[in-house]
């Protein structure tokens, strides 16, 4: 079931990223990085090999729709890696095993200091990378920073959307 | 040994880790120089095929805009044929002269793309409404045409509507034309029934033309500009009264799915019949 569950996420945001998050750009920096959702809503207690294989896979896939192999698929994976050790400290105690992450489940504030944390440390290895040959520093940040807000607010769209 | 196994056990997402990512570095610096990422880019079949659906959904949207410029692309270039063949016809070597009267031609017309929104076909006075009135500069008893051919003449005018009356009007549409290339001209009517026949009435007995002659606008009526694509001459008959040939024409506008027209705004049809009108007033005035 949980296999179906990630099945069907991958397959939704992939999409979702191809036809429309791909084409929006506010103010030329901030890009809607919808999928970084689906590395944060690993549950307690995956095995790392099983969220690593994951995220490179989808980050792969991504790669293909937007021509920059290597790229996504190395931030996810990235990502897939921090995301277990960010989340154990901020589970609640006595909570089960295989405890899902949401809004519900770990509380508002804690889910957003987890999105935030892996959201950031994505966009700002992303944009790092993305624009590796003509490092100009003021505009990596602002379009880490700015895809980072815009990432967060549809991510937290998504998962109010979700929890009802 | 078997230390060294349980240290991989132990570390294994580690390793998991760095071989992944070692994978995502090798593909950006190695791929990025384009050369064999076929298969790992848009240009992957897969991905290229979705990309062209949603590419053909997103120009369906878009395809009124083209539909309604190639409507008025249409009529202009059908213009300038007409104008082409006359002016070849009459064999004047002047190019330059050829050319100046040409562009003086396709200027004095002004095209308003319109919209059909409302059509029938049958009923014996048929009424088709299109999405321009009068701010959009549409007047009363402007000819209105589609790539095609000739469509019907403007009836009534609102704000932003018009009624027209096409050419499917038994009652109230009489167009005049002309038998290309011959001159002999006379009116098209319809009779009802089939929206693809009409009939031109009283071209002359001494008319000289072929079945499957083009008939087109005369430019005599006040509404239409000469050369304007009514239909082709399918049979001829006699008329009534034995005096003039009665031509059944295949038009060559679709009535059943016309869409995108154009109205044409013609200044000088105006001041032609301005004057035909004065000259009528003053006969009557003589007359009295």
């Amino acid at each position: 079931m949980e296999h179906v569950e990630r099945l069907v996420m991958f397959v939704v945001l992939l999409v979702v990223q191809m036809l429309i998050l791909n084409h929006i750009c506010l103010l030329q920096v901030a890009m809607p990085l919808l999928y970084v959702y689906f590395a944060i809503t690993f549950r307690r207690g995956t095995p790392m090999w099983m969220i690593l294989l994951w995220n490179f896979a989808l980050g792969l896939m991504l790669d293909m729709i937007s021509n920059t192999p290597g790229l996504a698929a190395g931030c996810m994976t990235l990502i897939g890696f921090i995301q277990p050790y960010l989340l154990e400290p901020l589970v609640p105690r006595d909570s089960a095993e295989n405890l899902k992450t949401s809004a519900a489940t770990l509380g508002l504030s804690k889910f957003v200091t987890l999105s935030a944390i892996l959201v950031s440390i994505y966009c700002l290895v992303f944009f790092a990378l993305e624009s590796f040959s003509f490092f100009n520093w003021q505009l990596w940040l602002l379009r880490a920073a700015g895809s980072t807000l815009i990432t967060l607010v549809l991510i937290f769209a998504v998962e109010s959307i979700r929890s009802k | 040994m078997r230390n060294l196994l349980d240290f991989l056990k132990k570390y294994h997402h580690w390793f998991l880790f760095l071989l992944l990512e070692v994978t995502s570095g090798v593909l950006l610096f190695q791929y990025n120089s384009y050369h064999g990422s076929v298969w790992l880019s848009s240009a992957n079949a897969v991905v290229g095929k979705i990309y062209e659906w949603e590419s053909e959904a997103l120009s369906f949207f878009t395809m009124s805009k083209a539909n309604e410029e190639l409507a008025t692309r249409n009529f202009y270039l059908e213009r300038q044929v007409d104008q082409l063949r006359r002016l070849y016809a009459e064999a004047t070597a002047d190019t330059t002269e050829m050319q100046r009267r040409e562009l003086e031609f396709l200027s004095q017309y002004q095209l308003i793309p319109a919209k059909v929104v409302d059509n029938s076909l049958n009923k014996m006075e048929n009424l088709m409404t299109i999405d321009k009135g009068r701010v959009d500069g549409v007047e009363v008893d402007m000819g209105v045409a589609c790539g095609n051919g000739v469509v019907g003449v403007v009836y009534l005018v609102g704000d932003h509507y018009s009624v027209v009356i096409p050419v499917l009007n038994a009652t109230s549409s009489r167009i005049s034309c002309t038998i290309r290339g011959r001159g002999y001209f006379g009116y098209l009517h319809w009779y009802g029934g089939d929206p693809t026949i009409a009939y031109v009435e009283d071209v002359p007995r001494h008319a000289k033309f072929k079945l499957g002659e083009w008939v087109v606008t005369s430019g005599f009526s006040s509404i239409f500009p000469s050369g304007v694509l009514v239909g082709k001459i399918e049979q001829a008959y006699n008329s009534s009264d034995g005096l003039s040939y009665k031509l059944k024409v295949q038009l060559s506008t679709d009535f059943s799915c016309v869409r995108d027209v154009v109205v044409i705004s013609d200044k000088s049809i105006a001041e032609r019949a301005a004057m035909m009108q004065a000259a009528r007033d003053s006969m009557n005035v003589r007359q009295r």
